[in-house]
């Protein structure tokens, strides 16, 4: 008990001391220190209310003997009452020191006094001048001051919000526009409001608001804490109001698409419906539509591909993000941007066949297309001099980002009748696109190798898994990294296609995984795959069946 | 019929708990509650509760309603409280309780208690909880912030929508009362015995004569109690929301009680209902004519003549006010400008009737129209001059016809 009560002590001087300051500035800048400190406070408040519930009137203020000033002087503070939660919190503090039974003269003051703030909190108050008359009449009208306080905030709402559009209209009348710093000064009247479901319109209008400069005018206290608000789906808000947000103000971009990948990482990734319902509601995608959002993101993830060693849930999590986007950005109906905003220094006829949407071309063409994305790759890696590091990373997430492509060319390699080397070496560049000592022609051989080796069983029905052993020691064998990733792509997806396949798919893979540390790219692969099947629709009943088993077995380890 | 006796015998007990609202809340007010404890403080907060919950269960009912208004007026002096107020039971209860400082400091504690919801218990709070007010206060003096838009202040058009809510609430009452009496009448006619049914059809007529001036005197007492320039804000703005369409307003209380707006004959009610409020507050506002000078002294000219173009009654005589001023107005030749002839009558400078002309006819085009029209013919009584000097008609023709024409230019 000790411990607790040490905690909202040690911060009372504090919380006393903020609170005469508030009290006596009404500068804007005393404004801006309330909006900052608000949530703490309410935690503070909350901490208070804890310690205070169970001890009694007396007892508390034997502690707490400064309780009295402090909790005063925040009732008459608009912006700490206004404030999500924390009139809730100050009240029940002040039930708390009223006593039933009053002994003595000071407590029947305390008692008193208690009364009068919560009368000032709930009717009739001392803040306007002319309420005394108001609560009269509105009295005789049979109503009461909440449906009063009702009615005035929308009207004063709707006000302002009436004065913020006109003057978007009048943009030219210099006489009737409103100055920078009003529409300042209501953006932190309003940081405490913006979870008072009265004040959307206003927030949707201020957001939407563009005056002359071309300095930011909304306080940034306010739109990072509307983001905060929208992020943790406090408020909800019209789209556009939600992008224009973002475009204003970095930081609240920035959180957002963090929020949105500390979302997807706590969330067990079963399926890629769910991380698209998630990556979707986010807005992100959509927002992405405006080349700016959509460059920052991408950066974002960029980082945090690199900072987690390039795991595959971050690559498929960037992979559905992308296709997201460009569902979002192909459904557009208002003007859309060329896609050379959004990928400024590519080559375009590469970004053009990667925007390409599979499902748009018959299956039969899907080869063609990967042969030319290929060669197109090849040309700029290998024949212009990709000199730095940077520029062939880029050229790499480029291509990553696109993992339809990739998934796909990995199948046709085994399922259709295709040149393998284009596709190979497609799969080569992904998996290992750096080739200063050779490490991507190693991998391309090895590729091959085991390629032919496949293709030779693809059409047994009868294999065992010592047939498959010289494949499998070729995964499990190897030293190289992205050799391991490679090969294990083409022998899951042989086990999912070929005829013979199925039956030793469960066993096979398990083995690999036992010994490889693979079972993360299998599990991603087997997802993607999944998803992918359930957007196109696989014709192949006996292929579905077996992934649906094996994606089962690996949720129960995983 | 021996279903309804069936069904009313419940209904009858019903009906004589809601008689007891009035009391209750008078009790609440008063010194009376100084012997309350914790438990008689909870059963009336239970009383509030169940009042709630019979207005939950009976709002979309209007047969119900109808009785239950009816009987609730009945039990009180002057008809304060309607159906909509079973609904704000609770906090009518409790606020009322909360200020009445003879409550002793157990039952207050219990109160308070209540009033709050629990700690911790979200944010989806009730809409028609404390804690919301509480917030709703704080968000109306942060939003206070100088106005820069035209039109009524927010303070004026809140109390000005209660007004009309209330005033609807008693037309829709009114309405149901004149369904019942007819019901009655329709029975008897069943019955084939006519000197009851004159009776009652004198019954009916009586009715709405005492309703209409008893609603008369109930709006006069109630608009004393702001002062006399609020008061006539507050109705200026009540009128222009009853021209500014169903769609700027919500009807009944802010928080979801739009009574009258399911039903199909609610609707039919509702157009006739707001003639009939509309009424009301014309009849107050024009029955005396100091009221009405006053009011068109202190009401923005921009305004009235907003209201004079959509409420004809109010056009006329506002033009008969402006003639009788323009009369104390006499040219003075040494000036070169039109002046108050008797200072203490005449209200207006020359200036100012001018401008409110301007704005008259910078209104809609039948106000337009008609401003002219009065003002011609004020000319030709006058001597029909169109010579700037002699007659002050002449001259605010002239005048009122160049910013006709300036406005046009400027395309507003």
């Amino acid at each position: 008990m000790a411990q607790d009560t040490t905690v909202p002590k040690l911060n009372f001087e504090y919380w006393l001391d903020k609170a005469i300051e508030w009290g006596q500035a009404t500068t804007l800048e005393s404004q801006k220190d309330v909006c900052l400190h608000l949530p703490q406070l309410q935690e503070f408040l909350h901490q208070l209310y804890e310690t205070i519930k169970h001890l009694g009137p007396t007892v508390a203020i034997q502690q707490f003997p400064l309780i009295g000033q402090l909790l005063g002087r925040l009732c008459w503070n608009p912006f700490v009452i206004g404030y999500d939660e924390s009139q809730k919190t100050l009240m029940w503090c002040l039930c708390c020191l009223y006593s039933s039974e009053p002994q003595n003269a000071v407590e029947l003051k305390a008692n008193s006094w208690i009364r009068s703030l919560l009368c000032h909190l709930l009717s009739s108050s001392k803040w306007e001048s002319n309420e005394a008359e108001t609560s009269t009449f509105i009295s005789a009208l049979g109503y009461t001051s909440a449906d009063y306080y009702c009615h005035l905030v929308k009207n004063m709402v709707v006000s302002l919000v009436t004065e913020l559009r006109e003057n978007q209209c009048n943009g030219f009348n210099i006489q009737e526009s409103i100055s920078a710093s009003r529409v300042n000064a209501i953006s932190i009247f309003c940081v405490p409001l913006i979870t008072l479901p009265d004040l959307t319109p206003l927030l949707e209008t201020l957001l939407l608001y563009h005056g002359g400069s071309s300095k930011e005018i909304l306080s940034s206290e306010f739109l990072e804490a509307v983001n905060e608000a929208f992020l943790k789906k406090k408020i909800s808000l019209p789209e556009s109001a939600v992008f224009s947000l973002w475009l204003r103000h970095l930081p609240s971009l920035e959180k957002a698409t963090l929020h949105l990948l500390d979302q997807l990482f706590s969330i067990q990734l079963n399926s890629l419906e769910e991380v698209a319902r998630v990556i979707k509601d986010s807005l992100l995608p959509q927002a992405a539509s405006h080349p700016a959002i959509f460059r920052i993101v991408n950066e974002i993830f960029k980082n945090a591909l690199m900072e987690t060693d390039g795991t595959p849930e971050v690559m498929t999590i960037i992979q559905v993000f992308t296709q997201l986007f460009l569902q979002a950005y192909q459904n557009e109906n208002k003007q859309k941007f060329p896609l050379k905003a959004y990928f400024p220094y590519h080559h375009q006829p590469l970004v053009r066949s990667l925007v390409r949407h599979p499902f748009e071309l018959p299956t039969t063409y899907w080869s063609q297309h990967v042969k030319h994305i290929s060669d197109m790759l090849k040309a700029i890696v290998e024949d212009t001099n990709v000199s730095s590091l940077t520029d062939l990373f880029e050229i790499w997430f480029l291509v990553a980002c696109f993992g339809d492509w990739l998934d796909i060319a990995a199948e046709q390699l085994l399922k259709a009748a295709v040149e393998p080397d284009p596709v190979l070496w497609l799969l080569a560049f992904y998996y290992c696109p750096k080739n200063e000592n050779q490490q991507r022609t190693q991998t391309m051989v090895e590729a091959q190798a085991l390629y032919n080796h496949l293709m030779t069983l693809f059409s047994c029905r009868d294999l065992s898994l010592k047939d498959l052993e010289a494949a499998v020691h070729r995964v499990t064998g190897v030293e190289q990294c992205c050799n391991q990733q490679l090969t294990t792509h083409l022998l899951t997806n042989f086990l999912l296609f070929s005829s013979g396949g199925h039956k030793i798919a469960q066993e096979c893979i398990y083995h690999i995984t036992e010994i490889t540390d693979t079972s993360k790219e299998v599990y991603n692969l087997l997802i993607r795959t999944a998803y992918r099947f359930n957007r196109s629709g696989e014709e192949n009943q006996r292929t579905v069946k077996l992934m649906n088993e094996l994606l089962q077995k690996f949720t129960l380890k995983v | 019929r021996s279903n309804r006796q069936r069904q009313a015998w419940p209904m009858e007990a019903v009906l004589g708990q809601v008689e007891q609202l009035p009391a209750l809340l008078a009790v609440s007010r008063s010194a009376l509650v100084r012997d309350w404890d914790s438990l008689t403080l909870d059963r009336a907060l239970e009383w509030a509760r169940y009042f709630q919950h019979l207005y939950d269960r009976f709002r979309a009912r209007p047969q119900l309603r109808e009785a239950l208004g009816r009987r609730l007026r009945r039990s009180q002096p002057c008809p304060l409280l309607g159906f909509p107020a079973l609904g704000r039971c609770p906090q009518l209860l409790g606020l009322a309780l909360l200020e009445n400082r003879a409550l002793p400091p157990a039952a207050c504690r219990r109160l308070v208690r209540s009033l709050l919801q629990p700690p911790g218990a979200g944010p989806a709070s009730d809409p028609r909880g404390l804690e919301l007010l509480a917030r709703r206060k704080a968000a109306a003096r942060l939003l206070a912030l100088p106005r820069h838009a035209p039109g009524p202040e927010p303070q004026l058009q809140a109390e000005a929508r209660l007004l009309l809510s209330r005033l609807r609430q008693e037309a829709r009452e009114a309405a149901g009362q004149q369904r019942w009496l007819c019901g009655a009448q329709e029975g008897q006619e069943a019955r084939e015995a006519a000197g009851q049914q004159r009776w009652l059809r004198g019954a009916q007529e009586g009715q709405e004569a005492r309703e209409a001036a008893g609603q008369l005197r109930w709006l006069c007492g109630a608009l004393e109690l702001l002062p006399q320039p609020r008061a006539f804000g507050v109705v200026a703005a009540a009128l222009a929301l009853l021209k500014q369409g169903r769609g700027a307003e919500q009807a009944g209380d802010g928080d979801g009680d739009r009574d009258g707006s399911s039903s199909p004959d609610g609707y039919q009610e509702s157009a006739a209902g707001e003639e009939c409020t509309a009424g009301l507050l014309l009849s107050w506002l024009l029955g005396n004519q100091e009221r009405f000078s006053a009011f068109c002294l202190c009401i923005p000219s921009s305004h009235l003549a907003f209201l004079a173009g959509h409420y004809s009654q109010l056009c006329r005589s506002y033009l008969d006010l402006l003639t009788g001023w323009g009369r104390h107005l006499h040219y003075d030749p040494l000036q070169g400008q039109w002046v108050k002839s008797c200072l203490d009558k005449a209200e207006l400078s020359w200036e100012e009737l001018r401008e409110r002309f301007i704005c008259l006819c910078q209104g809609s085009t039948p106000l337009k129209e008609q401003t002219q029209a009065a003002l011609e013919l004020l000319r030709t009584q006058d001597g029909d001059f169109r010579v700037r000097g002699l007659s002050v008609w002449t001259d605010l023709l002239m005048e009122v016809g160049y910013s006709c024409v300036d406005t046009k230019a400027t395309g507003k």
